[in-house]
């Protein structure tokens, strides 16, 4: 860690405009924060405490598209009734997330910037283009169990771990962003990079820019979702495999279909192949299982992380039977 | 209250540690404290070529950096604890250029703030010439080092093996586990006036101030380790550490108290871990079950810089009734730091693979694994023919498949589904620990305030040891259990033992009894105006011989001084009394498990049931019984804690706990608590414990044997024997993880 002032604006101007200064890195809940600096893993010299802005926080689940403010926190909105009846997969990939300590002081702004749990990311010591760019993938001959399918490359090989970023990937989801010079909206499809030569640029987020909100596409089929996910231990461990499945269906016919994969890619990963395996048929274990297999076509496994393509098809079977009874 | 033996009296120590009222090692406070920070080493082997602390010196507040360039002092010799030393290894960091495993620590820096020091600790670049290092057993170019005095042979195994109507022949793997306290490693020590004072979490406060009189050159006496709370130690914090020497020296050189906490990640090189295990188990039967070969052979991982080994064939050995045993032992070098005591260090990861073999036998018998384990009990010590000082194993297998509903599993692979369709799968093992003792003394001292004051530099890891050593007491003297206090430790105190081998309660204990009885044999002198006939003790009154009582509180008022207090050194009786005067001095000095007439052991029987999602495959730990014989259960409400708390290790183990190795650079990789998985709560049904009493005087004088540790050993092999009953597959590793199960 290293030297760095504290700053608390008393508003979001006055946040947007103490943010545009070089070396300032914003703090929510902290959750990730404070671990990236104590590890030596982000070194601002300067911390804009964003956590107490008013109205950052609200959660607005009526009307054509559902926004969070980017300071709500993980616990509350997984409370949320509205959407604990009509979204169950966005509440599921919360509640399943971190633990409930976490998740009473992380905000779903900071959330969806979490970084990679690699653990060569993390020490802080072993070679990692994502740290030191241009020093090496450690995971390329190392152990890789836990390293993503998609979207990956010989530079990164690193798993984006967000539960709720999963999940908001299955819909048709945006990111507001406020900086000094103004607003604009990404989809978040487009948020978040695949991992090219510089694994090190995981979002389009420039500097001086504040997230505002997400903001979601309200949609029937978020009534008939499910977020699951598979870990190695039953509570405060990332994903193996994860999948969101939203379903709209006529009878136990499937009209439209949304999948998204955690754990197995580079960044929220949508599952066009899985959709349309479900797309247009009547949903039945069997075809559950060639929609989870289609979900995986194109994963490039490594060593150890073979078994997430087998676990992965059934996750998303699963997760595709268990949404259809939502209906 | 009666706080007497038996009674499950309420922690002593429970209200401070749940209101933050209690002081672990880092919250003492020092005037004057100067920041400690650690550079370990990137590279798992060879030389340091050039360490550059120039920029970490221009650190404001930076007041120290010690390299190996620096630290030139010359210290005692103090040896590794596996050769009559108490360091928790023999290496001892920056006293040259050589690393000699990853984490190494190579440089640490002292400032007047943790920030200050730890800013500058990012700053300082070292630069090393890197040799091929492994830090895995089963890395290829291993050879195996055979420890032929370890050998176990009676009869001839291989031919009865070779013989036999039913066999199992199968190989079983435990990786390398790291304990993983919540309390960090921790150590603040001020120099004053030449004497030492160290505060660190500490399971051998003896142990640690004779090893850092020794290193210092200065007596005894000059060593004051405090050490009154521990957040969990699991064997960790037995020995000395090499950081508490080198953080006592820069305090020495600065002047001044100096603090290190050591960061969790480096918890994971700096102290030691649970080596992997690779387990070779042959047993050969008759049709009915009547074991008639034994053989295990167990390879321990080991390391370059230390030869360590935790044989947990000699325990195997002793397990089963059979004509024919032979154990063999050994090792594989590695470079890692080296590795040490873990609960249950030989027995956890030994069990696995022995109590797994006895059920792959029971299901190649067609026989129930109860049945088959009750069948092959041994009247005597199978090895040497010793007589058990107790063994109430059979007892705990009747009872524990009683209260686990055993008789309702249909022993058919997958035969059993929940009303929600999981797999069910239900599975058993043996769990056994040595009953060790070892020499321990202690006072007691009763005053005219009716209080009773126990003092004994023994340890309470969080496991009861204020509470249970208190109760032995009160059971003598019939003090309520309100006036009764107990300190422990602290280096000043009467000497105890190392809080290892789950010897604590028996040890302690028996030297607390000791005084007690010598105490309470005072009182009624004193009550008797020197002559004790017909005096006794009840209910907190002293009885004369005509039926009148006088308050235990007024008898010790008239005695001069107002109060009696008595020391006791105990010891067992295989102990010479120069291995007791050693052991009390800091020394480490076991007897037993077995001695020259006996066997001593605790046993129990585990029982668990798991669930299994029949598409995914996950498992989840339903249910686990526990029914244990520990001899006499001083308090059942502290024994249940560690019995049922080493039964949700043991569920951990089967399924969760490995220390991954990074092998292309020989590094542990998940070193932090979300990479390195323990229980949670969620990943716990329900836990049943109980225990049998047994009348067991020859392991110690107050009956009690080791209860720690056992609850741990068995618990994996039960679980992995349920995933298989639910499953079919069997899996010989742990943990056992859904990729083993797809
Ligand atoms: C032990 C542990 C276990 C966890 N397990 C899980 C899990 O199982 N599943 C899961 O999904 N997550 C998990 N998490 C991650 C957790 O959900 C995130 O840390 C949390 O959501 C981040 O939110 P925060 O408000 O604390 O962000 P902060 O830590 O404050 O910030 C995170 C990052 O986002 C930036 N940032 C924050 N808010 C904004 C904003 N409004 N605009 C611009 N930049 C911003 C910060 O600069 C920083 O880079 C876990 C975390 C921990 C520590």
């Amino acid at each position: 860690m290293q030297p760095f002032t504290y700053l608390r604006p008393a508003s979001l101007d006055e946040a947007l405009h103490a943010a545009s200064e070089p070396g300032t890195s914003v703090l929510a809940g902290g959750t990730t924060m404070v671990d990236l600096m104590r590890g030596g893993l982000a070194w601002p010299t300067r911390l804009l405490d964003i956590s107490h802005l008013p109205g950052l926080a609200d959660v607005q689940t009526d009307g054509p598209v559902l926004r969070f403010g980017a300071l709500a926190r993980m616990a509350d909105v997984a409370e949320n009734e509205t959407l604990q009846r009509a979204y169950p997969a966005l509440v599921e990939s919360l509640q399943l997330a971190a633990s409930q300590q976490l998740r009473n002081a992380a905000t779903l702004g900071g959330n969806i910037l979490q970084r990679t749990r690699c653990p060569y990311f993390r020490n802080g010591v072993s070679d990692c283009n994502k740290r030191v760019p241009g020093s090496g993938c450690s995971a390329v001959d190392g152990e890789d169990r836990e390293m993503a399918l998609f979207g990956t490359s010989e530079s990164c090989l690193a798993n984006y771990p967000g539960d709720w970023g999963t999940a908001l990937a299955a819909f048709d989801t945006a990111v507001e962003l406020r900086s000094a010079a103004g607003l604009r909206t990404v989809k978040f499809s487009e948020f978040h990079l695949p991992y090219g030569e510089d694994p090190a640029a995981e979002t389009v987020l420039r500097p001086g820019e504040i997230v505002t909100a997400i903001t979601v596409r309200a949609t029937p089929a978020g009534r008939a979702s499910t977020y699951l996910k598979v870990r190695d231990r039953q509570s405060y461990a990332y994903a193996l495999v994860s999948a969101a499945v939203a379903l709209e269906m006529e009878g136990d016919m499937v009209t439209s279909a949304r999948v998204s994969l955690g754990g197995v890619a580079s960044k929220p990963w949508r599952s066009p192949e899985a959709e349309a395996a479900l797309t247009g048929r009547r949903l039945s274990e069997a075809v559950s299982l060639e929609a989870g297999e289609a979900a995986f076509k194109g994963a490039k496994p490594r060593r150890q992380n073979a078994f997430k393509i087998e676990l992965g098809r059934r996750v998303v079977a699963r997760a595709a039977l268990t949404a259809a009874k939502r209906i | 209250m009666d706080g007497s033996i038996g009674i499950p009296v309420v922690r002593r120590d429970a209200a401070a540690k749940a209101s933050g009222a209690a002081q672990y090692a880092a919250d003492f406070p020092h005037a004057g404290t100067a920041y400690a920070a650690l550079v370990t080493s990137k590279v798992a082997r060879g030389r340091i070529t050039a360490i550059d602390t120039m920029a970490a010196e221009a650190v404001p507040g930076v007041q120290m950096v010690l390299t190996h360039h620096s630290l030139n002092e010359g210290l005692g010799k103090e040896t590794f604890a596996m050769k009559g030393g108490h360091m928790q290894s023999s290496f001892m960091p920056l006293t040259s250029d050589e690393v000699h495993y990853a984490g190494q620590i190579v440089c640490l820096l002292i400032a007047d703030t943790q920030e200050a020091a730890e800013q500058a600790a990012g700053l300082v670049a070292v630069e090393y010439a890197t040799e091929h290092a492994s830090a895995a057993m089963d890395d290829p170019g291993h050879e195996e080092e055979p420890m032929e005095k370890k050998a176990i042979d009676v009869g001839d195994a291989l031919a009865a093996f070779a013989a036999a109507d039913v066999s199992v022949d199968a190989t079983y793997l435990t990786p390398a586990q790291h304990h993983n306290p919540i309390e960090l490693y921790a150590a603040t020590c001020a120099w004053r006036d030449g004497k030492l004072l160290v505060n660190t979490p500490s399971q051998w406060v003896k142990g640690k101030q004779a090893a850092l009189a020794e290193i210092f050159g200065i007596p005894m006496e000059d060593v004051h380790i405090e050490s009154p709370y521990i957040g969990g130690g699991f064997g960790s914090k037995a020995t000395l550490l090499a950081h508490t020497v080198l953080v006592a020296m820069a305090a020495r050189r600065l002047g001044r108290p100096v603090k290190l906490v050591v960061p969790r990640e480096a918890m994971f090189t700096v102290g030691s871990f649970r080596p992997a295990t690779r387990s070779r188990v042959r047993l050969g039967a008759k049709k009915d079950g009547t074991l008639t070969a034994v053989l295990h052979d167990e390879v321990g991982q080991s390391a370059v810089i230390d030869h360590v080994a935790f044989p947990a064939t000699e325990v195997t050995a002793r397990m089963y009734a059979s004509p024919n045993i032979r154990t063999r032992q050994a090792t594989i070098a590695t470079d890692v730091n080296t590795p040490g005591f873990q609960r249950a260090p030989a027995e956890a990861p030994g069990f696995f693979g022995f109590e797994s073999a006895v059920d792959e036998l029971a299901i190649k018998l067609g026989m129930d694994p109860v049945e088959l384990r009750v069948r092959n009990e041994p009247e005597r010590d199978p090895v040497k023919g010793l007589a058990w000082s107790s063994r109430s194993l059979v007892p705990c297998f009747r009872r524990g498949a009683e209260l686990f509903g055993w008789s309702k599993r249909n022993p058919e692979v997958g035969s059993m589904t929940t009303p929600d369709g999981l797999l069910i799968g239900m599975g058993c093992a043996t769990a056994t620990y040595p009953s060790a003792m070892a020499p321990s003394s202690a006072r007691v001292r009763l005053s005219a305030d009716g209080t009773c004051v126990v003092y004994c530099g023994a340890h309470d890891l969080g496991t009861g040891a204020y509470t249970v050593l208190g109760q032995v007491a009160a059971d003598v003297l019939g003090v309520p259990d309100e006036l009764v206090r107990v300190h422990l430790g602290d280096s000043t105190l009467p000497s105890g033992p190392v809080a290892g081998g789950s010897i604590t309660t028996g040890s302690s204990g028996a030297a607390v009894h000791m005084a007690a009885l010598a105490v309470r044999d005072r009182l009624l002198a004193a009550a008797g105006d020197g002559n004790p006939a017909g005096w006794s003790l009840a209910g907190g009154q002293v009885i004369g011989p005509d039926g009148h009582g006088r308050p235990v509180a007024e008898v010790v008022g008239a005695v001069t001084g107002g109060v009696i207090e008595e020391t006791a050194d105990w010891k067992p009786d295989a102990l010479s009394d120069d291995q007791m005067r050693a052991g009390l001095a800091g020394g480490m000095a076991f007897a037993g498990p077995t001695t020259e007439k006996h066997a001593s052991y605790s046993f129990g029987a585990q029982f668990a049931e798991v669930h299994v999602d029949p598409l995914l495959r996950t498992v989840r730990v339903a249910r686990m019984v526990g029914v244990f014989a520990c001899g006499r259960i001083i308090n059942p409400r502290t024994a249940r804690s560690n019995l049922a708390g080493g039964m949700v290790w043991g569920a951990s183990f089967a399924l969760l706990e490995e220390s991954q190795v990074d092998r292309p650079r020989a590094r542990f990789a998940n070193t932090d608590l979300a990479g390195y998985h323990i229980s949670t709560n969620a990943d716990i049904g329900e836990v049943v414990v109980e225990t049998i009493h047994e009348d067991d005087l020859v392991v110690n004088p107050i009956g009690a044997k080791a209860v720690g540790e056992i609850g741990i050993v068995g618990m994996n092999a039960a679980i992995a024997n349920a995933v298989y009953h639910a499953t079919g597959t069997r899996v010989r590793k742990t943990p056992i993880l859904v990729e083993d199960l797809l």
